[in-house]
């Protein structure tokens, strides 16, 4: 039933006006001295009763008068039930789609997905009992139908066993997988009942509609039976969160991530005061409002600083909408934890910016650095007990003792990271003798490429001509931030070796002036690693040390070396999907579990990669080690596929004509449905029950 | 001169009301107050001390050497007895007159006739459970004396007619006139029959019914405390929702009450407190007249 005017329904509280009259009427009746009392009393004994009765009856009547008179006013209508309405042809073989994506997740107190699954019983139960029928649930990846039977109890069973999955769902795909199962059946006759939401979505209308083989091996379009799970709904309102981006906030202070969520309107009416929070756990890290239009999208960035370093799993959400599955969304954040760095000096300098450690030491040390540095000169930094610190530089240092060079290799095979830059007073004879197992090339000699004093050094000057951006070192340096290394210009660098001899292929060129000669070098070594930076960190051989580049790469060197910058692609899973894990060295994956709990397939890649999924809800998946603990540089968070949260409806004239205007009919979704108008009736009910008030009253 | 309820209750006093009703039945009568009067001999009683001497019959004392008093019955003269019923309910009203002023007016009117044509008139006044009699007497002095005690009744207590009947028993002789003046509200069922037993005993009863209007119509219409005149009772209901029951059972009261005195050859006068009272009484004698 459906009102014209709801806001009327507020006058029947008038109906409780005869109650109220009666509870609360307390006129006293006017004494009156009278002789012949006794008659009175009789008279009174012997209508009680019927006074009783009249009172009653006049209390109904006025009550339904008041009860009838703003229902009327209101404008009821009563539409038809869906089954009166189905029109019924001759038998048919029949194919149920039940729609079990995403969107009927939408609830308003009873989801789409329960209305859908009553919808799919009612079209069990129409049928006739010559009809034979078929399920077939709608998923992302949709299970083939039965062929067409009458064991109604198993397509029952089938119906009330489906769940709503995370994901999206192609129907039209869907309604070919069943028009292909009727074929199978004999029966001329051919239904495809669809039960959905007819979020727009679900169906692909620029393919063809589905067809079934007709008697005569032609085409034909099967009768299509829509069963609006929305019940007409012109719109199903919902917000979500479409996008995620968590980047490092380094002005707000090491570990600080800006956390910026897109938010879109997909309902009628625009969104105000939004709540959106980072939460962990039970506790809310930070929290923000946005408002967002009618069918628009709006940013909203909150920053969060962690208290300390590791792999935090946890959740960006909205306010719960009637679609609450896409108002939060999952993420895994390695967040660097605090290093210490030994930065030796191979050539300080009494002014300041003329020092070998200036431009380095400022970079580290940059408000949100996690990085605590201790800058030494050669001579004692090189006597320091490496194992204190996470990374150690070595600028332009001429050449550590063989000593020295031990520890320093040592320091490095247990994982610590190793930083080398060159200059003039780098030995580069001592370097490979003492240092060639740390090195990732062995270096050769300087070279010039211009003069400082030339006039044509502007030209002349090497510059970046290759940089891997690929690699997750460079990996932020794309588009204009590529700018910033491609424009610095170096007059001099050290050429190094092909290849290193002690383990060759063990190491990396990532980037390379334009005459091809490396610029970045780096491997691995033991559980370290070890980067070579074949030009100077300050301004003595080039300019980068004053390039706006210099600064996060010499970071994103500190965490690479140190390998708290994750040598990982970010893995972005979307529900439905599989991950690719890339686990490192000999690190084994045992299980890969669901936000539920559930494991997840994983199976093993001839690259050595392995391949999770398909994910099958959104959240943080675990990824558990050969020891049994989650690994978190491999766990990751999977997605909604933000089109399945648009529940923008496809028009009922729309399918019609898609489907063909012989064929379709709607047999649910009250748009499409006679109303009946009520009104007049309950007018006419409280003019009888006037007038026999009136008649109560006068007798 | 026909005087209507609202005129008489202007006229402060029995005395006055009767007076002018009794003026307005002569004037519709139109016959000489003056009626002859004979007195005729009845019996003989042996002389006892305290008989009137002027009534020895010294004849029989020379026949019998007895001293016999002679005793006469007046032949055209009677003996009435106003009955009037003072019980509180009689003090009700809706109009300019309650019941019991109307009863004691009709009561004094009828005195002037009958004093006036030398009958005896008495009164037995009932209220509040005592009697208050007046013997019978036809003097002109004695109407002063009725209608003083009429006068000063006020209405109390509750209407008992059976005792009325047992009084009026003892103190009444045969053969005389009884006008019973109530509204007959009395809660014992059986008492009109005793009342009306007064006719076995060779009197001539007759019985003016006092009615107020409101009784005879129940013109209420809010909600309304109904309290007894006579006792504690009380009851609350909307006299339009019982309006035809009530009437149902008073007429049925009425009705009744006129067959138990046409049974009983009693007369019977329905008199509305609101209705002209010499119209009444000239219905009344007119009537009696009839009946000769």
């Amino acid at each position: 039933m459906t009102f014209g005017n709801p806001w009327m329904l507020l006058g029947a509280l008038g109906a409780l006006i005869p109650l109220l009259v009666h509870l609360f009427d307390r006129r006293r009746p006017r004494p009156h001295p009278f002789g012949p009392l006794a008659f009175v009393l009789r008279s009174q004994k012997r209508t009680a009763s019927r006074l009783k009765l009249k009172r009653l009856l006049l209390y109904t009547l006025r009550t339904l008068i008041l009860l009838a008179i703003p229902i009327a006013l209101a404008r009821p209508e009563l539409k038809q039930d869906a089954a009166t309405a189905q029109v019924v042809k001759g038998p048919a073989a029949t194919a149920i789609v039940l729609d079990a994506s995403l969107s009927m997740r939408w609830s308003d107190g009873t989801s789409l997905f329960e209305r859908g699954r009553d919808e799919a019983r009612d079209a069990l139960k129409d049928l006739l009992p010559e009809e034979p029928a078929t399920v077939l649930v709608c998923t992302e990846s949709p299970a083939a139908p039965p062929p067409p039977g009458f064991d109604r109890g198993r397509l029952r069973g089938i119906v009330d066993e489906a769940r709503p999955t995370f994901g999206a769902a192609d129907l039209s795909r869907c309604m070919d997988m069943a028009a292909r199962a009727l074929e199978e059946n004999p029966m001329p006759a051919k239904r495809l009942v669809v039960v959905s939401d007819m979020a727009a979505a679900g169906f692909r209308l620029e393919a063809p509609p589905p067809t079934v083989k007709g008697p005569t091996g032609a085409p034909v379009k099967p009768e299509v039976v829509l069963r609006d799970a929305a019940e007409g709904r012109e719109v199903l309102a919902n917000h979500a969160i479409v996008d995620l981006k968590v980047e490092p906030a380094l002005q707000a202070g090491p570990r600080s991530f800006q956390f910026t969520f897109t938010v879109r309107n997909f309902g009628a009416e625009a969104v105000k005061d939004l709540e959106a929070a980072v939460r962990v756990g039970e506790s809310t890290l930070a929290k923000g409002f946005v408002d967002v239009p009618v069918g628009g999208t709006t940013q909203k960035a909150l920053t969060v600083r962690f208290p300390q370093g590791g792999t935090v799993v946890g959740q960006v959400t909205l306010a719960p909408d009637s679609l609450p599955e896409d108002d939060r969304r999952a993420f895994v954040l390695p967040v660097p934890r605090a290093l210490k760095a030994l930065v030796v000096n191979g050539s300080p300098h009494a002014t300041r910016y003329r020092d070998e450690a200036f431009f380095v030491d400022a970079a580290l040390t940059a408000p949100g650095s996690p990085v605590e540095v201790s800058t030494r000169d050669a001579e004692v930094g090189l006597r320091e007990d490496f194992s204190a610190y996470d990374l150690v530089l070595l600028l332009n240092v001429a050449a550590p003792s063989a000593d020295e060079a031990k520890k320093l290799a040592d320091f490095v095979e247990n994982g610590g990271g190793l930083f080398i830059s060159m200059g003039d007073r780098v030995n580069t004879e001592e370097y490979n003798a003492r240092l060639g197992a740390v090195l990732p090339r062995p270096l050769r000699l300087v070279r010039t490429s211009a003069e400082r004093e030339d006039p044509d050094a502007e030209t002349k000057t090497a510059r970046l001509a290759k940089v891997s951006v690929e690699h997750v070192l460079f990996s932020p340096f794309t588009g204009r931030a590529e700018e910033g290394l491609i424009g610095a210009r170096f007059y001099k660098y050290m050429l190094l070796e092909a290849d290193n001899p002690g383990s060759p292929g063990a190491s990396q060129v990532l980037a390379t002036y334009e005459d091809g000669a490396p610029a970045v070098a780096v491997m691995r070594k033991g559980k370290g690693r070890v980067a070579l930076l074949t030009s100077t960190v300050d301004r003595d051989w080039s300019d980068f040390a004053i390039r706006t580049s210099f600064l996060p790469l010499m970071q994103r060197f500190a965490a690479y070396l140190t390998g708290s910058l994750e040598e990982r692609e970010e893995i972005r899973v979307r529900v439905g999907e599989s991950a690719t894990l890339r686990p490192e060295g000999t690190q084994k994956v045992t299980a890969v579990r669901a936000p539920d709990g559930a494991e997840v397939q994983v199976k093993e890649q001839p690259d050595g990669s392995l391949v999770a999924g398909p994910v099958t809800e959104p959240g943080a998946y675990s990824v558990l080690g050969a020891d049994g603990k989650v690994v978190p540089a491999l766990s990751f968070a999977a997605t909604l596929d933000p089109a399945e949260s648009d529940l923008s409806r496809v028009p009922q004239e729309t399918l019609t004509a898609y489907f063909g205007e012989e064929t379709v009919k709607a047999s649910s979704g009250d748009a499409d449905k006679p109303a009946v108008p009520l009104w007049t009736w309950l007018i006419l009910a409280a003019c009888l029950a006037f007038f026999f008030e009136g008649t109560l009253l006068r007798k | 001169m026909l005087l209507d309820a609202q005129t008489l209750a202007r006229l402060r006093g029995v005395k006055l009301r009767a007076r002018a009703v009794m003026e307005g039945v002569l004037s519709g009568l139109h016959k000489s107050p003056h009626q002859g009067q004979s007195v005729e001999f009845a019996e003989h009683k042996e002389y006892a001390p305290g008989d009137e001497l002027r009534h020895l019959d010294w004849k029989a004392y020379g026949k019998f050497d007895k001293y016999y008093v002679k005793r006469f019955e007046h032949e055209t003269n009677l003996r009435a007895v106003m009955v009037v019923d003072a019980s509180a309910s009689m003090g009700y009203r809706s109009g300019a007159l309650s019941k019991l002023e109307v009863a004691t007016t009709l009561a004094g009117a009828l005195c002037y006739l009958l004093v006036r044509q030398q009958d005896a008139a008495g009164l037995a006044l009932m209220a509040g459970g005592k009697w208050r009699d007046v013997p019978p007497r036809a003097s002109a002095g004695h109407l002063n004396v009725l209608l003083d005690t009429l006068e000063s009744t006020e209405p109390k207590g509750a209407t008992d007619l059976a005792s009325a009947a047992d009084h009026l028993v003892e103190v009444l002789p045969r053969r005389s006139t009884v006008i019973v003046l109530s509204d007959l509200l009395d809660e014992n069922q059986e008492a009109l029959k005793r009342i009306l037993t007064l006719r076995q005993r060779k009197n001539d009863v007759t019985v003016f019914h006092l009615v107020d209007p409101a009784e005879l119509t129940f013109p209420f219409d809010d909600p309304t405390l109904f309290l007894d005149m006579e006792g504690e009772g009380r009851i609350e209901v909307n006299p339009r929702e019982i309006k035809e029951s009530y009437l149902e059972e008073f007429n049925a009261f009425l009705a009744s009450t006129k067959a138990a005195c046409a049974e009983a050859d009693v007369d019977y006068e329905l008199v509305r407190t609101d209705e002209k009272l010499d119209d009444v009484l000239l219905r009344y004698l007119a009537r009696r007249g009839r009946r000769g």
